[in-house]
């Protein structure tokens, strides 16, 4: 134990525990009444969500809210899981005891880097209504759940225990629950609605959870329920050590004076990523230090010259010593595709892109950017667009203005791509909602509130970079709509109307009924595509077709260009027409020649995919004349792919050499506890969270 | 001068070169078309032949290159299948009625009623014939006329019926019919030295209470707001055939205006047959932008809607004289219109004992 947990637990006997809430509720999130009952939720869900997902269990999840006194605020909160369940003997130590889990200790995209856990929730209520929490918990391997009430006695600043035993629990259904747990509490808390709400986060965090089932009921008794819409968990997340880009002294002191390596060159290697056998000796060099030096033995002075090294300040041969970036295989993204379903499955509308960027890194800090687009539906068309921000899949509801990711979005000018901005300024407004995600393992964020995101330049050029791309791509959908709309007019012409004008009039005139192919022609006088993309229920596969019919009087030559999701999983199947992979997700066909009155079909299968997951192709044209349906190719889209397509060849390998690189030890001393604010008054005990290592 | 009549081998004939011309197109290789003058004020002129305003040489071709036109297109081949049917068994049809036989017609199907409104005129443009020749009839109401005036109408069984307008009628007049072609009225007889055509039934109620038809030997017609084509029909037949000099007596304000423009000149909406409807002998006698002045009449301040109409009456070729740009000018300067029933603010008796008698010595008619 070290940093925070060395503070936290010093001097505990003399801090009464309220008065160690009082003065520290911003930084546990209960400095409102509404916010104290969003925390609370918080806590448990985001509890349940990384049980169930380090047990790889799809998650289904219940809470309910229920008004237990109005005039005195006074709510109770009940949330179970399906998750593995604690075992007897550790739930007051996981909810009482304050110890320090795992996850301060090791560098990786985790949900839990806020507050001190369940033990708050278990506290604040405590303090505000004396009563303790119930908790009752079954693990797979035992007949019957275990029950226990965990109270917190606040002259003696210790947790007590009462009223446990052992009981049957039955699911609504009357079967014996498997495993799970349900913890309940009684609060003062006010329920609010709106933006800032308990709905609005499970709301947030289905849509980031696209794995999991959610159900909560509302202190008005309506059920709100987000369903699973993939029976994809999230891929588990490795560790990483820390980078030396990314460092500080402190954290260096200490991974120095805790070293049991015997050389600095070892020392580096070992417990630094993107540090390579040459690069140790030329930060050795870079820094005065002899490669022998052992690490504990480091004077002060050694340790700024070594972390100037790092930063490239000091040069090895007149050059800063060259790192390979941090591995990113530490992060996980929610990806496109199901960033796609969270969000189609909560709001309606009609057209969502999503797109995931590749990793990157900002001093020292792996990275990723994720952003989701929907347009259309029942969104009000009048209003700002909902903004949702999501930092390592945990909903970000506050200080918005303040946050670098909603700084992006108002970075782009959002008129261009049909949405409308006064003066190109602030949150466009329109039937929208944009999603922003930020991965990282280590989440910079502007205050110790963790609402908002702190500024970083790198950063915000990932995000509004994405959010170019997905303006273009709503730019597109609204202009083959409007085509769209045109197209189907026309055909209607030509197929409907024009017969029955020939046929009315040579009724009349008593003449035979003249052939339509000239004047089908003079009327459409364009080269026209349409395209399907249906879902085949027998072959569970989405059959695409393209057709593309020439009204011109000359013939035509073109190549069409077809989308697919290609890095969602989507495999091409059934592609009689041949052609060529132009980039990632997008086909080429070479059309040599299209005669006037002609038509011709471009039919494949889409092999991979759940039902649902493609239902529009864009289709893009290369040519001279236009065609109505498609688009024209951007050239500056489809290098935007393939710059995305060498970062991640180039991240590839070079993750390849870290792998090669990689200590056996699994250890990592790094203590990023270190980088965050400390409470201004120190708990009485440490700190525990539900699914610590340490149980 | 009177418009000749076609007969029902000329409608077809004429609805025929219609169905020709798109039947052409396609054998051709081309778009159907139908091809109609432009129906905006930017494309009337003065016939001086004629004395009234006609549509000028701007034609605009309706093509089937868009849904729209096409649909239309399709729908004037049904009208035209429907009229002929019409014609061969003898029936007759509102527009209205046709309105809704339209619904069996599939795609050839009206929108609105106003659509099937603006085919029929666009018909009647493009055949010159009249729609009393497609047997369609309006739903508009025709005038009342009160005055020593006497006509035969043929009624439905045929019969011819003389009605004097003062001795054979009520207080409401005699009802003037849709078609007021010669096969259903005559103009026998009269005496009375002028005709007086009023837009409100207020106004023709008090001048017919007030016996100013006998007073001032005339003949009092009420127009109902915006005249049906029957009651201009009417006015010219009665002032060309009796050779009546035609006063009109209107509200004051810019859709008077229009209507006297309608009467004297012809309407936009109807130029194509101008001729036939278009009085230019009738004279405006108020109220004028003159009377709120000079009678000092209660007013009210004109609308942003009226202002709009006023310049656009400015530019309208019917209103290029000097005394109506005067006169719109005048309105537009004083912001104010007024009502024919605001003289009554001097008493009832105002309008017909000095009012009117004043108007018409201008004019020399009283």
């Amino acid at each position: 134990m070290s940093g925070i947990a060395q503070k936290l637990a010093a001097n505990q006997k003399q801090v009464a525990i309220s008065e160690f809430f009082e003065k520290n509720k911003h930084f546990l999130g209960f400095d409102s009444l509404s916010r104290s009952l969003i925390t609370a939720v918080k806590e448990a869900v985001d509890n349940a969500l990384d049980a169930c997902e380090e047990a790889r269990i799809l998650p289904t999840i219940k809470v309910q809210v229920t008004k237990i006194d109005t005039k005195k605020d006074i709510i109770e909160l009940k949330v179970e899981d399906n998750g593995p369940g604690i075992p007897q003997k550790s739930i007051e130590k996981v909810f009482g005891q304050l110890l320090f889990g795992s996850r301060f200790h090791a560098i990786r995209q985790s949900r839990g880097q806020q507050g001190i856990g369940i033990t708050g929730v278990v506290m604040y209520s405590q303090l505000t209504t004396g009563k303790p929490t119930h908790v009752k918990s079954k693990i797979a391997t035992e007949a019957t759940a275990a029950f226990v009430d965990i109270g917190l006695d606040t002259r003696k600043n210790k947790a007590t225990k009462s009223n446990s035993g052992r009981e049957i629990w039955e699911e609504e259904n009357g079967e014996i629950k498997k495993h799970g747990l349900e913890v309940t509490c009684r609060m003062k808390a006010k329920y609010q609605k709106g933006r800032q709400s308990v709905w609005q986060y499970l709301r947030m965090t289905s849509i980031v959870n696209p794995h999991a089932e959610i159900t909560f009921t509302d202190p008005d008794g309506e059920v709100h329920f987000w369903p699973r819409v993939t029976e994809r968990l999230p891929r588990k997340v490795e560790s990483i050590k820390p980078h030396p880009h990314g460092i500080l002294l402190g954290q260096l002191q200490r991974m120095l004076s805790e070293s049991k390596d015997s050389r600095m060159s070892v020392f580096l290697r070992m417990n630094f990523s993107g540090v390579s056998g040459r690069a140790a000796k030329e930060l050795c060099a870079a820094a005065d230090i002899e490669v022998n030096v052992k690490p504990k033995a480091m004077k002060p002075e050694q340790m700024r010259a070594l972390l100037e090294a790092f930063q490239g300040e000091r040069m090895f041969n007149g050059k800063p010593v060259k790192l390979l970036n941090p591995p990113t295989n530490c992060l996980s993204p929610i990806e496109e595709m199901l960033i796609k379903k969270g969000l189609s499955k909560t709001i309606d509308s009609r057209y969502a892109t999503t797109m995931t960027r590749v990793p990157s890194v900002s001093l020292g800090n792996p990275y990723q950017v994720e952003v989701g687009l929907i347009f259309g539906g029942n969104m009000a068309a009048d209003k700002p667009v909902e903004v949702l921000r999501f930092a390592n899949r945990v909903p970000l509801m506050y200080q918005q203005g303040g946050c670098l990711l909603t700084k992006a979005i108002e970075s782009v000018d959002w008129r261009q791509y049909g949405l409308d901005q006064p003066g190109g300024k602030g949150v466009p407004k329109g039937p929208a909602a944009i999603l922003v995600h930020l991965a990282s393992t280590n989440v910079q964020f502007t205050s110790e509130a963790k609402e908002a995101l702190a500024e970083n330049g790198e950063v915000i050029e990932e995000v509004r970079k994405a959010m170019l791309e997905m303006g273009r791509g709503l730019r597109k959908h609204l202009e083959k709509k409007k085509k769209m709309a045109k197209t189907k007019e026309k055909f209607e012409l030509i197929n409907d109307i024009l017969p029955a004008i020939a046929k009315k009039s040579a009724e009349i005139l008593e003449r035979p009924i003249p052939n339509l192919a000239g004047s089908i022609t003079k009327i459409m006088s364009a080269v026209i595509s349409e395209s399907e993309t249906v879902w085949n229920k027998a072959s569970k596969m989405s059959d695409v077709s393209i057709k593309i019919y020439n009204y011109t009087a000359r013939a035509r030559a073109y190549t069409i260009l077809a989308t697919w999701p290609e890095k969602s999983g989507g495999i091409m199947k059934n592609n009689v027409f041949g052609g060529r992979k132009e980039a990632t997700g997008v086909w080429a066909w070479k059309l040599e020649t299209l005669q006037p009155g002609e038509n011709i079909t471009i039919t494949f299968s889409l092999d991979g995919l759940e039902k649902g997951d493609w239902t529009e192709t864009d289709v893009f044209y290369r040519g001279s004349q236009e065609i109505i349906g498609a688009l024209k190719m951007d050239e500056k889209y489809l290098e935007e792919i393939r710059n995305q397509e060498k970062i991640m060849q180039e991240l590839e390998s070079k993750s390849d050499s870290n792998v090669a690189e990689a200590a056996p030890s699994e250890a990592t001393t790094q203590d990023e506890a270190a980088n965050r604010p400390e409470p201004a008054v120190k708990p009485p005990t440490g700190q525990a969270t539900l699914f610590g290592g340490e149980l | 001068m009177v418009q000749q009549r076609m007969s029902a081998e000329d409608t077809k004939v004429a609805m025929h070169s219609v169905v020709g011309e798109m039947y052409d197109k396609i054998v051709k290789g081309e778009p159907p078309t139908m091809t109609l003058p432009v129906r905006t004020k930017t494309n009337i002129g003065f016939d001086k032949k004629l004395g009234v305003y006609k549509y000028g040489k701007k034609r605009s071709t309706r093509d089937a290159t868009s849904l729209g036109s096409a649909k239309q297109l399709l729908r004037a081949l049904h009208v035209i299948e429907f009229i002929e049917e019409m014609i061969d068994s003898g029936k007759s049809s509102t527009l209205r009625e046709m309105y809704y036989i339209s619904e069996s017609w599939g795609l050839g199907k009206f929108g609105s009623q106003n659509e099937s409104n603006n085919l029929a005129e666009d018909l009647e443009i493009v055949t010159r014939c009249l729609r009393e020749d497609f047997k369609l009839r309006p739903e508009e109401d025709g005038a009342r006329m009160i005055g020593n005036l006497t006509i035969q109408e043929r009624n439905r069984r045929g019969e011819w019926m003389r009605i004097n307008a003062r001795d054979d009628v009520g207080d409401s007049g005699y009802g003037v019919p849709y078609n007021v072609e010669k096969e259903k009225i005559e103009l026998l007889e009269h005496d009375i030295n002028f005709i007086m055509a009023i837009e409100t039934g207020g106004m023709f109620d008090r001048l017919v209470e007030n016996g100013f038809d006998e007073d001032f030997k005339c003949g009092l017609l009420h127009l109902k707001g915006q005249p049906a084509r029957s009651t201009r029909r009417i006015i010219k037949r009665m002032s060309e055939e009796w050779d009546l000099p035609v006063v009109v007596f209107l509200d004051g304000d810019p859709w008077s205006f229009r209507i006297f423009a309608s009467i004297a000149y012809g309407a936009i909406k109807t130029a194509h047959i101008s001729e036939y409807l278009a009085t230019p002998s009738a004279t405006y006698l108020g109220i004028t932008a003159d009377d709120i002045m000079a009678y000092e009449l209660p007013s009210d301040d004109l609308s942003k809607k009226d202002i709009e109409a006023l310049n656009a009456e400015l530019s309208d070729p019917r209103f290029a004289d000097s005394w109506w740009q005067e006169q719109i000018n005048m309105m537009l300067e004083l912001g104010k219109k007024a009502e024919q029933q605001s003289l009554a603010k001097y008493g009832l008796d105002f309008v017909t004992d000095t009012y009117l008698p004043e108007k018409l010595a201008e004019l020399g008619l009283a």
